[in-house]
Order: structure tokens, then C-alpha cells, then sequence
């Protein structure tokens, strides 16, 4: 008897040691953040914070939003302006939201032991508050790829579940866009649709460099205002007849709407508004042509507005399926009437 | 009337340190009263998080408060006088553009807050650099300089115009747009320094030189008619005033309204003369930044901008100012 159970008492000794040891070796994290700090996370991290307001919806993403103590969200500057599909997505928004400069003795108040900042507009503070102890991690997101860098980055440094979230975020971010492009592969460059995405107003137009052209090229079709550098460009009539796009794109912030262009005689001239395409991207939570999580059914919306016959994803159904997979929000009838709104 | 100067010299000297410790106790992390002073004097009997909340978040906040205050007030002050005009404050000679420009040239390249502060110090002393080297080509007289001032000022609010043209509106341009609001929430030990060597520099300067001032007040003709020569000087107190300036914009962003109202406040106190004038300004000014930072930093969960403060206070205060300067000559009625 005696000499059968020391070996099980030896292996289960030995697998607690090893359990032991690895969560020891989980304890402090390393990561490098997206402006190249090394930052240390050291412990279980039960208190989060995001003045990131592209960034917060990582954490949601990873599904630690339970965690957030404090956080900003694009274009949301206070909870009378919220939606209320956004109070519905996170019903503490009134005690979470945190609008413009942060302020230090907040954050420690509410105990954040990890905070996540933009790092080309609060690096002041990033640094004050690296200083007090608390790692930050620092992002620069412009593109689809150093958004999922981002998120990578995000889910190594909570560890656990988040990690694993992480992958599966990008492995179906990565089926999106190569279902798309071989539902269009039989598509000549001439027949690509062209497009031109405005922006707060009819005459500015994103440029090359943003994210709405990548989203663009990534759904089929083609920017016509992509020669252009820097970010939202002001153009003139001309212009916009020059190019005289087929599909005019408007975001989901600001206050144009289709019926403005349709039914402006100056702009009757310009193939889109004739054929009557001008669409307003549907916003639901985040506006989906910033490099948010969301934005992958940005591309889904982009591509069935474009080619309504070719694509074989459906908008409703990826919808459905991307706010219960990641945001843990079950749509209503409403949210989808509204996504899927022509 | 010399008592009533008097006692407004002693009120501020009491005021000012009394304030100084009522900034170091409030915040929006509850610190009780006796931990903040044990934080100060016997820091190692606090938790750590309370021991870097007062002396490394509180402390070089408020220090950088008073030294801006009074920075902004004195050479408002000393301007005001060099230029015989009421209407002038720090900002004359182009600095404030010159900072402005530099440090949105920082934050457009992500240069870090040690970056942003050598850019806009730098910009600002080029700004400045240009007045006065057209005054050194067509003459120092204040007018040239007034001159130079608005044109330099002009050319680098094109550029920043240029600069918030091209930067990115989800994060460059506004942290342009929050850092012309002025504020004081990046301030660390290690990013304020400079502010404090400028300071005490150019405060000890100031006061030291403060009764010859009222030269400066005299027309070139009728100071030289005394036996004063009055140029060198002069330049020596724009240059010494610059660095004052430039280094609390530096730290602080653009805060308006201080360097043209409290030294009027403070001449209305005590008087034109400059002897008194300085001293009163100094303190006034710091008073008056460092109240107005303590309440940016508490009165709600995200930071108010200074700039906004000092002229929603300035503003009136200057308003009620001009009624009693009105009121003084006889003409409101």
C-alpha cells in the first residue's frame, strides 16, 4: 500500500510546485507598448482605466470591461449625449466616463493599476503617472495592423482569457477580409467602385493616409481623394466633380446626411448623388471608421453598400455575432434595423 | 494711506504661504490632514501612494503655480511700464506665438514633454530674437518693437494655423488644442527645473532692479535729459522677462489674462511705483495661479483648463478695473 502511493503523493507534489511556478512566472508581465517602453505589470490587474477613447473598446473586446474604473470613448463627452444603445452596452457609463485632460489624483483614487493612453496626445501623462507606479501602455493606432498589434499587445499584458480573445478577434478580422476579397476576386480594376468618404462636411474628404481609405480598399472598392496626404482635406466642387465618385461615404458622426447632398442642386451633377448612393455609415457603439474593434463590420457594411450582390456576408448576421462574441451585447431587433438601414 | 499699503503687503505675505499649504491639502484623493503633513515632514510614516501624491504630484504642481503666477505678473508688470502702455502684458513681444508654434511642432512629432518644453522655450526666445533684431535694425524705439511684436506674432499663429491644419484630429490636434488652454497636469519634478532656476533668477532680478524701473516709465529723451542711460538696460529687462516667460509657457501652456490684469490690480493696491509695484505683483500673481490650479485640479474628475480659468476671473476683474479708472478720470456715468 505504503509503496504504491508515494509515487502519487511525489506527482501531485510536483505538479503543485509546477502550477506554483507558473503562476509565479504569470505574475509580472512584460510587454513592450507601441511607442517602444518596456512596461512591467506585476500581479493580477483588477482595476483598469482607458483615456484612450479608441482604445477602451479593447478591453471590451478582451472582455475585462468589468475591470474599467475609468474610461474615455470616442466622440462620447458626456452620458445626456450617449445613445441609448451605448447606455444599454455599458450601463455604468455615467460612473466610467472621463472626458478630455485626465486628472492624477482621480485615477489613483479609483485605484487603476494599469491605464491605457493615446501616445501621440497624453504622453505628458503617461509619463507622470509611470512615475507614481502605475504601468501605462501607450498606443498608436492609425491601421487595421497596429490596431490588432494593439490588442495583441492588450491581451498579452491582462493575460489569462484576454490573450486567447485577443487571437480570435484577429483570426476573424482576417476571415472578414479574405471573404470579401474572394467574393470580389472576379472584379476588373475598372469596375471598382469609386468611392469618396467626407467628413464633418461635404467638402472634406479623408485623405491617403486615413483609416477610412484602408477601409475603403479592404471592402473593393476605390478613394478617389486618396492622392491626398495628412487627414481630413478641404476641397471644393470642382474638385469633387473632377473626381465625380459613384459612391459618396459620410461618417457616423457629424452632421451631414444623405438627404443634405441629394437634394443640393449644386451637387446634381456628380454620378453618386444622381444615382442616389450616398450612405451614412450606421453607428451603434463606436463609430465603425476609426481603427476600433467595430470597424471590422465597417467593412462588412462598406462592402455590402458597394457590391450588394457580390458579397456574400451578411451585415445583420456578423453584427449579431460580432457584439455578442466581443462586447458581450446581444443586439435588439432596433440595433439591427438601424445597421442595416440602406 | 501708507498703512493701508502696508498692511496689503502683509495680508499677501501671509496669504501666500497659507495658500501654498491649503493647495498641498486638497485634491481629488481624499489625504487627511495630518497625513499630508506627516507626508511632508516624516515621509516615511505614509503609505507610498499618499507619499507620492503630496510630494511628487502636489508639491511640484503648486511650485510651478507660483512661479508662473508670479513670472506672468511681474513681467506684465515690468512691460506694462517699459512700454508706457496699460495694455500690454507679457505676451507683447511675440512669445506666447513663438511657444505656441513650438510646441505644437512638438506634439505633431511626438517629441515627449522634455521635447515639447525645449521647442516651445526655444521658439519662444527665436520669436522674441526677431523683434528685437528688427529693433536693432530700425531703431528700439517702442513702437518698433510694438510693431515687431504683432508682425512676429502674426507669422507664427499662420504656422500654428499650418501645424493644426495637417495634425491628426483624433490625437495631435487635440493635444494642440488642450495645451493652448494652458494647464498644469503633466508637471513633474523632472520637467520643471528650468522653470524653477529661471525663476528665482529672474524674481531676485527683478526685485533687485525694481525702483530703477521707474526710468524705464520716462520717454528716451527725458531720461537721458537726467544723466540715465536707459537702452542697455531696457534690453537686459526684455531679455530677463522673456526667460521668465518663455519658461512658464514652456511648462504651462498659453495662461492669458494674468500678466495684464494683476499688475493692475496690484497698482491700483499700491500704486505705480515700481518698488512697491513689484514686490505686491509677484505675490498676486502667484496667489492668484496657484487658487485658480487648485480648483482646475479638483472641481471635477477630468482637469479644467487654466487658460479658461484666468479669463473667466480676468475678464470681469479687468472690466471692473476699467469702471474704477473711468470713474477715477470722471468719465462713467
Amino acid at each position: 500500500m505504503r509503496s504504491r502511493r508515494f509515487p502519487e503523493l511525489a506527482v501531485s507534489l510536483c505538479l503543485v510546485l509546477a502550477a506554483s511556478w507558473l503562476i509565479g512566472a504569470a505574475e509580472a508581465v512584460t510587454v513592450v507598448d507601441q511607442t517602444g517602453r518596456t512596461v512591467t505589470i506585476s500581479g493580477s490587474v483588477e482595476r483598469i482605466a482607458s483615456i484612450y477613447g479608441l482604445g477602451t473598446y479593447f478591453f471590451y473586446a478582451l472582455g475585462v470591461q468589468d475591470r474599467l474604473v475609468a474610461g474615455g470613448y470616442v466622440g462620447v463627452k458626456s452620458v445626456a449625449q450617449a445613445s441609448e444603445a451605448m447606455l444599454r452596452f455599458e450601463p455604468r457609463l455615467e460612473e466610467l466616463l472621463v472626458f478630455g485632460d485626465p486628472n492624477v489624483e482621480e485615477l489613483i483614487a479609483r485605484g487603476a493599476q494599469l491605464l491605457l493612453v493615446d501616445g501621440s496626445r497624453h504622453a505628458g501623462f503617461a509619463e507622470q503617472m509611470t512615475e507614481l507606479g502605475i504601468p501605462v501602455l501607450q498606443y498608436l493606432v492609425e491601421t487595421g495592423d497596429s490596431m490588432k498589434e494593439a490588442l495583441r499587445l492588450t491581451g498579452r499584458a491582462l493575460g489569462g482569457n484576454a490573450t486567447a480573445r485577443a487571437e480570435a478577434f484577429i483570426a476573424d478580422h482576417e476571415r472578414v477580409l479574405e471573404t470579401v476579397a474572394a467574393d470580389l476576386s472576379n472584379l476588373q480594376d475598372e469596375d471598382r467602385v469609386r468611392v469618396l468618404f467626407v467628413g464633418t462636411s461635404p467638402l472634406r474628404v479623408s485623405s491617403g493616409e486615413m483609416y477610412q481609405t484602408e477601409l475603403i480598399d479592404a471592402a473593393g472598392g476605390t478613394s478617389v481623394s486618396a492622392e491626398l496626404f495628412g487627414y481630413w482635406n478641404d476641397v471644393n466642387l470642382e474638385q469633387v466633380l473632377l473626381w465625380n465618385p459613384d459612391v459618396i461615404l459620410i461618417p457616423p458622426y457629424g452632421p451631414i446626411q444623405p438627404r443634405d447632398l441629394l437634394e443640393d442642386p449644386d451637387w446634381q451633377a456628380i454620378r453618386a448623388v444622381r444615382d442616389g448612393r450616398v450612405y451614412r455609415m450606421p453607428r451603434l457603439i463606436a463609430p465603425m471608421d476609426t481603427p476600433v474593434p467595430e470597424s471590422l463590420l465597417g467593412v462588412v457594411w462598406m462592402a455590402s453598400v458597394l457590391y450588394p450582390d457580390l458579397i456574400s456576408l451578411d451585415l445583420a448576421e456578423e453584427a449579431a455575432r460580432f457584439y455578442a462574441t466581443y462586447y458581450d451585447f446581444a443586439l435588439t431587433e432596433d440595433d439591427i434595423a438601424l445597421l442595416i438601414a440602406p | 494711506m501708507t498703512t493701508k499699503r502696508g498692511r496689503t503687503a502683509w495680508v499677501l505675505a501671509a496669504l501666500a504661504p497659507a495658500l501654498f499649504l491649503l493647495a498641498l491639502l486638497i485634491g481629488r484623493y481624499g489625504i487627511r490632514i495630518d497625513e499630508t503633513f506627516r507626508a511632508l515632514f516624516a515621509p516615511e510614516s505614509v503609505s507610498d501612494v499618499i507619499r507620492a501624491l503630496i510630494l511628487r504630484v502636489r508639491l511640484p504642481r503648486a511650485l510651478a503655480a507660483v512661479c508662473i503666477g508670479a513670472n506672468l505678473a511681474v513681467t506684465g508688470a515690468a512691460f506694462q511700464g517699459l512700454f508706457r502702455n496699460p495694455l500690454v502684458d507679457s505676451r507683447i513681444l511675440g512669445v506666447s506665438s513663438g511657444a505656441a508654434f513650438g510646441a505644437a511642432l512638438a506634439l505633431l512629432v511626438s517629441a515627449g514633454t522634455i521635447g515639447l518644453q525645449a521647442s516651445s522655450f526655444a521658439f519662444a526666445l527665436l520669436a522674441v530674437g526677431l523683434v528685437c533684431l528688427i529693433g536693432l535694425r530700425f531703431g528700439s524705439a517702442a513702437l518698433i518693437l510694438v510693431v515687431g511684436g504683432i508682425l512676429v506674432s502674426a507669422l507664427f499663429n499662420a504656422l500654428l494655423g499650418l501645424i493644426k491644419y495637417v495634425a491628426d484630429p483624433l490625437s495631435s490636434l487635440p493635444a494642440i488644442t488642450y495645451w493652448l488652454l494652458g494647464g498644469l497636469s503633466d508637471v513633474r519634478w523632472a520637467t520643471i527645473g528650468p522653470l524653477l532656476a529661471l525663476t528665482g533668477f529672474g524674481l531676485v532680478f527683478f526685485l533687485v532692479v525694481r525702483w530703477r524701473l521707474n526710468v524705464l516709465t520716462l520717454s528716451e529723451s527725458e531720461a537721458t535729459a537726467l544723466g540715465v542711460r536707459i537702452r542697455g538696460f531696457r534690453t537686459t529687462v526684455i531679455l530677463v522677462g522673456t526667460l521668465l516667460i518663455a519658461s512658464s509657457v514652456a511648462v504651462g501652456g498659453i495662461i492669458g489674462w494674468v500678466g495684464l490684469v494683476v499688475p493692475h490690480v496690484a497698482r491700483a493696491w499700491v500704486g505705480p511705483d515700481h518698488g512697491r509695484l513689484i514686490p505686491v505683483s509677484i505675490g498676486l500673481g502667484a496667489v492668484t495661479v496657484l487658487a485658480l490650479d487648485t480648483i482646475a485640479r479638483t472641481a471635477l474628475p477630468s482637469e479644467i483648463p487654466l487658460g479658461i480659468l484666468t479669463g473667466l476671473v480676468g475678464v470681469p476683474a479687468f472690466f471692473l478695473l476699467f469702471l474704477r479708472f473711468l470713474r477715477v478720470r470722471g468719465e462713467a456715468r
